[in-house]
């Protein structure tokens, strides 16, 4: 049945998600000013106390699913800035667990592996990756080269999943994974990224300089496997961006809700300032975004997150979402007004950091070009 | 629960009407807004979809009034033509205001005049004819006189108004906005000759002037208790935006297979990235859409408070709707610009439903 109601489970765990965001806003400021410095991964003022994470699994026949509680969550966890707890999961381990074999999850599987795929020219387009992968004869090993930029979590990480090309088979050059750990020789890490915005995000590039790894780091997760991946993090992502604007939303609400200009919801627009309607229609676009993601997860509930069904959806709810973080945020700050440009304020941070969810985890044209092909029944080859 | 799951009368009941629609409606379109009437034989083709009719049982999704079901049904019947779709959603709004807020008496004398066997038009009458028209701003009143309501005013866009069998007239009395059921025929009431409209032309929308109208008090929706004026506006608001999301997707489904085969420069227009995204950018709104007009409509469905969601979801459809029909004029080029293809049509329709209150119902 079609139900929009949250359950009294998932309020209370997002109730306790909310009670957290006013300590994540306390510490914003001073990463966003130390960049270098990596948030702890659980600060001290919720070290000890049941996450809302927790509560959730404690709920979790009471709630609206596990996919959709969890992408709430991301929302919120986004919404109070800073992660109070950081999990030790990164997306390359989750890849691992996914595609390793069972001795490849024994050593790895609860190790924090980041993926590495974006070098210097090639972002969207993984076809361009230039970093390679050479069988060693002699021992077996393999020698990788090659480098590596933006990587998620890289700077706490224990290491990566690093996708190279091997040596070509019949005049393709395959896609390849290898884990590679931290102190592995050959490995130079070149330091925390400098940024526009999300500057408490680890985020490192490195350098693999004829590193060497055994034949056992290799990982069997093709291109295929690892954007399957993808159709969950997405979503995730498109929520976390709304986190960002729902900030942003809500300090803009209650600052002009101050100086008495509030959204009323009977009139039509011809009874609106220009300013209650610029609003509204913010509002309206947060929503639409939000119903977007969580129709995805649903789906997601439903058909399995490793089924490939959500493809389509995941990149729907990206597109939709990274296009309502970047106009919201945008506009807020032109609401607000000049006293939001001062760091006295979080705003303009928020404005910056707002800026990245149409870019990373697919940007927004990627994810345009990937509904297009599935709406017109084009192959990649067909609608380039 | 969040879901988003359709029961299987849900499915069923939008797989019947959308073929209906495309076999029954789609073919009758243009001639309505050509003629700026609709055939006889198509509102009672409408009328035996019995889609009007259910409106006035309370029976739930399966056998009555349901908003989400009739958001769905609207989207359906809209993706095939909006005057059409509102030649249902105009009555529908009436019937279930009457049997949502009617008093008992009020609901024996006038929802058996929705059973019989004929299409049968009401209109809930909401707008006025001045520009920058709003629904908390209305001219027209009912005073209080003796044991009912002196009714004085000018409306305007009202659907079908000469078929009309009664009016629910949306007027101010004292401090409240209230409702008011009115006999065409009632002495003071009339209505004026349709002028021709920018878009949903058969619906043959016309000005209808209440010059003191004496209505009883037996007349006032809800009688003594009144009625929620709000809720009548809420599920307006909802069906006008599960009717954009069907012309969205209309556009939509009519663009993809001209688009693919229209070459230019030597390769389909579907082809290059600048249309193909653009068409990818249509679907995520249509159905962004959607879900923003089911939430309305759920909430309606479950009495809780609709009035934001509504909004919501009206001011929403309003905005990506017209962008959707705009290009897809564009990427017709001349095409869309003539009366050959539907798209100019479509982008009439619109633009004219997305500044309409009250007309349509959930």
């Amino acid at each position: 049945m079609v139900d929009f109601s949250l359950t009294n489970a998932d309020e209370r765990v997002l109730q306790l998600a909310r009670q957290e965001a006013a300590i994540g806003h306390g510490h914003a400021r001073y990463y966003d000013q130390h960049e270098n410095e990596l948030p702890p991964y659980i600060f001290p003022e919720v070290a000890g106390k049941p996450s809302p994470r927790d509560l959730a699994r404690e709920l979790e026949g009471e709630t609206s699913g596990p996919a959709i509680i969890d992408v709430l969550l991301h929302l919120e966890e986004s919404y109070a800035d800073i992660r109070l707890r950081r999990t030790r999961t990164g997306l390359g381990q989750m890849i691992v667990n996914y595609a390793g074999s069972p001795e490849q999850v024994a050593r790895w599987g609860r190790k924090e592996l980041s993926i590495a795929l974006t070098e210097p020219g090639a972002g969207s387009d993984p076809a361009a990756i230039r970093g390679t992968a050479a069988r060693d004869p002699q021992t077996g090993d393999w020698i990788l080269n090659g480098e590596k930029i933006y990587c998620s979590g890289f700077g706490g990480a224990d290491g990566a999943l690093v996708l190279v090309r091997g040596a070509a088979e019949n005049g393709v050059r395959p896609f390849m994974a290898f884990v590679v750990e931290k102190g592995t020789a050959g490995l130079k890490m070149l330091g925390q990224v400098r940024k526009m915005g999300i500057r408490s995000w680890d985020t490192e590039d490195f350098v693999l300089q004829d590193c060497r790894v055994p034949d056992f780091n290799r990982i069997d997760a093709d291109f295929k496997k690892t954007m399957i991946v993808f159709n969950g993090t997405r979503p995730m992502v498109a929520a976390h961006g709304l986190g960002v604007a729902r900030a942003l939303l809500d300090f803009t609400r209650e600052t002009l809700a101050a100086h008495g200009v509030t959204v009323q919801y009977e009139p039509g627009a011809a009874q609106r300032s220009a300013t209650q309607d610029r609003l509204l229609r913010l509002e309206a676009l947060y929503d639409a975004a939000l119903l977007s993601i969580l129709r995805c997860k649903w789906l997601e509930e439903r058909d399995g997150r490793t089924s490939g069904a959500t493809k389509v959806e995941a990149s729907m709810a990206k597109a939709i979402g990274g296009k309502a973080t970047r106009r919201i945020s945008q506009e807020c700050l032109e609401l607000l007004g000049p006293l939001a440009l001062s760091e006295a304020f979080l705003a303009e941070k928020w404005f910056r950091d707002a800026r990245i969810f149409d870019i990373f985890e697919g940007a927004g044209e990627i994810n345009r070009l990937i509904v297009a092909r599935w709406l017109l029944n084009y192959s990649a080859k067909e609608l380039a | 629960m969040i879901s988003f799951e359709l029961s299987e009368e849900q499915r069923v009941a939008q797989a019947t009407i959308g073929e209906f629609a495309r076999s029954v409606l789609r073919p009758s379109a243009r001639e309505a807004d050509e003629s700026t009437r609709i055939a006889g034989a198509t509102l009672e083709a409408i009328w035996s979809t019995e889609i009007i009719q259910a409106q006035a049982f309370d029976g739930g999704a399966e056998v009555g009034r349901s908003p989400i079901m009739n958001a769905l049904l609207l989207e359906e019947l809209a993706t095939a033509d909006a005057t059409l779709a509102l030649a249902a959603a105009a009555p529908m709004a009436f019937v279930q205001a009457i049997a949502d807020q009617g008093s008992r008496r009020q609901r024996d004398l006038l929802l058996p005049l929705f059973a019989g066997e004929r299409f049968t038009a009401a209109a809930v009458v909401v707008m006025e004819p001045q520009f920058q028209f709003d629904v908390t701003a209305l001219a027209t009143s009912a005073e209080r006189t003796g044991d009912g309501y002196l009714l004085r005013g000018h409306k305007s866009l009202v659907p079908l108004a000469r078929d009309c069998s009664h009016f629910l007239v949306i007027a101010r009395s004292g401090d409240v906005t209230d409702a008011f059921i009115v006999p065409s025929d009632s002495a003071g009431v009339s209505v004026g000759a349709a002028k021709g409209t920018l878009g949903l032309r058969g619906l043959a929308m016309a000005d209808v002037t209440f010059d003191g109208v004496s209505v009883p008090a037996a007349m006032r929706l809800g009688e003594h208790n009144g009625c929620d004026v709000q809720r009548i506006i809420d599920a307006a608001r909802t069906g006008i935006a599960a009717i954009l999301t069907g012309v969205s997707r209309g556009v939509l489904e009519y663009a993809v297979p001209y688009l693919k085969e229209r070459v230019v420069h030597g390769a389909p227009l579907a082809r290059k990235q600048v249309i193909a995204f653009r068409l990818a950018d249509m679907h995520i709104e249509v159905e962004a859409m959607r879900w923003m007009s089911w939430r309305a409509a759920a909430e309606l469905e479950n009495r809780r408070p609709a009035t934001r969601s509504a909004q919501l979801a009206y001011t929403y459809a309003a905005t990506q709707a017209m962008s959707i029909a705009d290009e897809g004029v564009q990427a017709f080029g001349g095409h869309g610009f003539v009366r050959a293809h539907p798209i100019e049509m479509w982008y009439r329709n619109t633009r004219s439903l997305s500044v309409l209150e009250g007309i349509a119902g959930v």
